[in-house]
C-alpha cells in the first residue's frame, strides 16, 4: 500500500489525486500542459505533475498559484526529478509541497530531501519502516549548497552542515 | 598534498557508515539486487566474473606514501597480494570479499581514502597531469582544481543519477598528459592576456562504441565560476541527456545530436542563473586549497649533475633507464620519475604488495614522500634529486621496478579483459604479455621509439584502443576470439581517434601481425626523428595494409 512521508511524518488524509484520469479521491493533480492551460483560462490553484522530460521552468509565471507538485522518478536510475525539484526551489522560487512519486527507495530519500523535494510516496515496505523510525541514511555534511535548508560551515563556500 | 580537516573525516566517516547501513539492508533482503546495484557502484563495488571488485579512488593520481602502505596492507589482508592500478588513476582489488568491504573502506578512511564515485552514473575521480607540480611546462598547479571539484561533487544530491557516468579531467600545460579531449569535461588552465587564470573547457569527448574527440565549450572561463560552469553543464546534461539507450547517453551524444553552438547556448543559459549564486569560488578560498599543494622544499643539490653523468657512463642498464623513465623537473637538480609498472611479459598496471611497499619506503627516503599514478597505468616520483637516482634505481632494481620502457611499445595500456571482467568479449592481459614478449629487447624498443599499444578486451574501450598508436580490440566472432587493429590514434594535445585498419586477427595471428606494424613503419619512416604517429600521419593507412594484407585489400578499401 502506498504510504506518504512528509518531512513533518506520515499523512493520512491525502487531499491529492495524483491518477493520470481523475479516478482517485481528491482534488486532481494536472499534467503540466493541462495546468498551464488551465493558468491561461483561470484562476484556480494549480496542482501539477512533472514528468521527467517536462521542463519546469514553463510553470515560472504561474508559479504564485502553485500549491502542489508531484515530481515522477519512474525508475531509480532516473535522476531528472532531482534537477526539476532543484529548479523549481532556486530558479522558480516555489515554496509549497513537492512530492516524490514513483517507485520511490529509502536511499533516494537524502538526496530527494536536499533538492527540496519535502514529502514522498512510497509503497516499499522496508522504505516504510526506516521512514517511521524517522531513521534516513543520510550524511549531515555536505559539499556542495542545496535547496534544502542548510548552515555554512567555517572553512569553505561550498561547503555546508544540515540541521541535526 | 591535500589533507583532510575534521569536516572531511566526518564525511568520509558517515559515508562509511552509509554503505554499511546498505549492505546490511542487501544481506537482510531489504533492497533487492537491482536497487543495490547503483548504490554499491556509487561506492565502487562491481561484480565481477568471479568475485567482486572494489574501486578505490586516488584522487587526481596522487597518493602518500603513508597512502600506498594502506594499499599494499589491503591487498595482503583482504586481496591476493596485490592490486591493479587503472588508466583513471584508480586502484581495484580483484578478489575482496563483500562482507569485507567496510572494513576495507573503514581502514581506507584511516589514511584520507575512499571509494566513493569510483563507479555508477555520477562524477567520477577527477583526473589530472601525473606531472603535476613538478613539470616545468605547466601554469599552475592544476590538483588544486581538482580538489574543489572532487568536493563539490562528493554526494552531489541533483547529480548522483545521472544518464551515465561522468569524467573530469584537466591539465595545466599544452602539452596534454591527461588526455583530456576523451573526457566528458576537459579542462586547460590556462592564463589570459590579463595574468587572470582560468579554464579552457572541452565537452563531449569519449571512447567506448561512439568514441569522439571533446569540443571545445568556452576558450576561456574564469576560474572563480568553475563550480557554477560545471553546475550548467551537468545540469542540461542531467535533463537532457539521453536515457533510452545506455549506449548513447553519455554526453558526446548529447553534444553530437545537440550541436556545439546549440549546447553551448543551453549551457551559457543556465549559467546566466547560476554565475553570480553562492557557488562562486572566492579567491580566499581557491588560495587555502592551492595551499595545501604548495611543493616541498627543494634545495639545491648541483652535485647530482656531475654524478649522475659518472653513474651513466659505469653503467648501461641505469644510462637506459634515465633516458627513458627520467623526466626534467622544473627545478633543474631534480626530476621526474617514471616508475614502470609494465615488466617484459607482466600484467600492464599491476604492483604488489611488497612492491608497493618497497615504492612507498623509496619515495620517502629520495622523494618527499609523493607518489603519482598515471593513466598509463604507471607510478611517478615527481621529486627525486639527480644526485638520488642512482640509489633510487637500485632500490626499484631490487623490487623488478626497473622496466626502462617509459612511452615504448612494452609501455602497454590493457584493460582487465576476459580473465576478470563480466563485460569483455575477448582477453587483453594475455595479449599484452605476448606482444611485450616479443619486443622485449631493450636496443630493440629503443629503435622503434615512441610507440603506444592500447588494448580493450570489448567496445567499451576500458584499455583506450581508439586513441592507442597501435589500438587492439577483442571482440567475439562466431564463438572465438577476434582482434581488430585501429592505428594513429593520439590521446595528447593533437587527439585523434584510430582508424580499422582492416579484418581482425586470431589471437595466434596477432602478435605477427603487429610486428608487421612496426616493421612497415621502420621502413617508411624519414628517420629515428620520426616516430611512429607522425610517420602514419604522413604516410597514412595504405602502406600497412598493403604489409598486413596484400595488394587486394588497399584497392578494396
Amino acid at each position: 500500500m502506498t504510504r506518504i512521508w512528509t518531512t513533518s511524518g506520515f499523512l493520512d488524509n491525502d487531499p491529492w489525486d495524483l491518477s493520470t484520469d481523475g479516478s482517485g479521491e481528491g482534488a486532481r493533480v494536472l499534467s503540466l500542459d493541462e495546468a498551464l492551460e488551465l493558468a491561461a483560462g483561470s484562476n484556480e490553484p494549480i496542482a501539477v505533475r512533472i514528468e521527467p522530460a517536462d521542463d519546469v521552468t514553463r510553470l515560472a509565471p504561474v508559479v504564485d498559484r502553485v500549491v502542489f507538485v508531484a515530481v515522477n522518478f519512474p525508475a531509480f536510475s532516473d535522476g531528472r526529478a532531482f534537477s526539476h525539484a532543484s529548479l523549481l526551489r532556486d530558479r522558480l522560487g516555489y515554496t509549497g509541497e513537492i512530492r516524490a512519486i514513483g517507485g520511490v527507495l529509502l536511499d533516494q530519500v537524502p538526496f530527494m530531501l536536499r533538492v527540496g523535494i519535502d514529502s514522498v510516496a512510497t509503497s516499499h515496505g522496508p522504505t516504510i519502516e526506516r521512514l517511521a523510525e524517522n531513521n534516513l541514511p543520510g550524511i549531515k555534511l555536505h559539499y556542495q549548497p542545496a535547496a534544502a535548508e542548510s548552515s555554512p560551515v567555517a572553512g569553505y563556500s561550498w561547503r555546508r552542515r544540515s540541521a541535526p | 598534498m591535500y589533507r583532510y580537516d575534521e569536516f572531511d573525516h566526518d564525511f568520509v566517516r558517515d559515508r562509511v557508515a552509509q554503505f554499511t547501513d546498505q549492505v546490511e539492508r542487501r544481506l537482510k533482503g531489504d533492497i533487492s539486487e537491482d536497487a543495490f546495484k547503483p548504490l554499491r557502484l556509487m561506492n565502487g563495488v562491481y561484480l565481477q566474473l568471479h568475485a567482486y571488485m572494489l574501486r578505490v579512488a586516488v584522487p587526481y593520481g596522487t597518493l602518500s606514501s603513508r597512502q600506498m602502505r594502506k594499499l599494499a596492507h589491503i591487498a595482503r589482508t583482504y586481496d591476493r597480494g596485490y592490486g591493479h592500478f587503472t588508466t583513471r588513476q584508480n586502484i581495484q582489488y580483484n578478489w575482496p570479499k563483500l562482507s569485507d568491504i567496510p572494513a576495507i573502506l573503514s581502514e581506507l578512511a584511516e589514511v584520507e581514502m575512499h571509494a566513493i564515485q569510483t563507479s555508477g552514473n555520477c562524477i567520477r575521480n577527477v583526473t589530472a597531469d601525473h606531472f603535476a607540480g613538478a613539470a616545468a611546462d605547466e601554469v599552475a598547479d592544476p590538483r588544486p582544481y581538482a580538489e574543489i571539484l572532487r568536493q563539490w561533487s562528493s554526494v552531489h544530491p541533483e547529480f548522483s543519477f545521472l544518464p551515465r557516468k561522468f569524467k573530469i579531467a584537466i591539465t595545466a600545460a599544452e602539452r596534454d598528459r591527461a588526455a583530456i579531449q576523451v573526457h566528458d569535461i576537459g579542462l586547460q588552465l590556462k592564463r589570459n592576456e590579463a595574468g587572470e587564470t582560468g579554464f579552457a573547457v572541452y565537452v563531449g569527448g569519449g571512447q567506448g562504441r561512439t568514441p569522439m574527440v571533446a569540443k571545445l565549450l568556452n576558450p576561456f572561463l574564469p576560474e572563480e565560476h568553475l563550480l557554477s560552469y560545471v553546475t550548467a553543464i551537468m545540469r542540461v546534461y542531467n535533463l537532457h541527456g539521453r536515457r533510452d539507450n545506455k549506449y548513447k547517453a553519455r554526453i558526446k551524444i548529447l553534444v553530437h545530436e545537440t550541436g556545439i553552438d546549440n549546447l553551448a547556448a543551453q549551457v551559457e543559459a543556465e549559467w546566466e542563473h547560476l554565475r553570480a549564486g553562492e557557488l562562486k569560488l572566492p579567491d580566499a578560498d581557491i588560495a587555502a586549497i592551492t595551499s595545501y599543494f604548495a611543493p616541498p622544499e627543494l634545495s639545491d643539490r648541483a652535485e647530482g649533475w656531475a654524478q649522475l653523468a659518472a653513474w651513466k657512463r659505469t653503467d648501461e642498464e641505469f644510462s637506459g633507464w634515465v633516458g627513458r623513465n627520467v623526466a626534467p623537473h622544473r627545478h633543474p637538480d631534480y626530476a621526474m620519475v617514471t616508475i614502470s609498472l609494465k615488466p617484459i611479459g607482466g600484467i600492464p598496471g599491476d604492483a604488489s604488495a611488497d612492491q608497493m611497499d618497497a615504492v612507498a619506503a623509496l619515495a620517502d627516503e629520495f622523494g618527499f614522500g609523493e607518489i603519482r599514478v598515471t593513466h598509463e597505468q604507471n607510478l611517478v616520483l615527481p621529486h627525486v634529486a639527480l644526485a638520488d637516482l642512482e640509489p633510487l634505481w637500485r632500490g626499484l632494481k631490487a623490487e623488478g621496478l626497473e622496466t626502462a620502457n617509459s612511452g615504448l611499445i612494452t609501455d602497454i595500456i590493457a584493460c582487465p579483459g576476459l580473465d576478470y571482467c563480466a563485460l569483455a568479449n575477448a582477453r587483453s592481459i594475455p595479449v599484452a604479455q605476448e606482444i611485450s614478449n616479443r619486443f622485449a629487447d631493450a636496443r630493440r624498443q629503443e629503435e622503434i621509439g615512441e610507440l603506444k599499444i592500447k588494448i580493450s578486451g570489448c567496445i567499451n574501450a576500458c584499455g583506450h584502443h581508439h586513441v592507442g598508436h597501435i589500438g587492439i580490440l577483442g571482440v567475439e566472432k562466431k564463438g572465438a576470439e577476434l582482434y581488430q587493429i585501429t592505428l594513429g590514434g593520439s590521446a595528447d594535445e593533437n587527439t585523434s581517434i584510430g582508424e580499422i585498419i582492416g579484418r581482425g586477427f586470431e589471437p595466434e595471428r596477432l602478435t605477427d601481425a603487429i610486428e608487421v606494424i612496426v616493421d612497415t613503419y621502420l621502413a617508411e619512416r624519414t628517420g629515428r626523428e620520426e616516430p611512429f604517429i607522425d610517420c602514419y600521419r604522413r604516410v597514412g593507412a595504405a602502406p600497412f595494409k598493403l604489409a598486413l594484407y596484400g595488394g587486394s585489400e588497399v584497392e578494396a578499401a
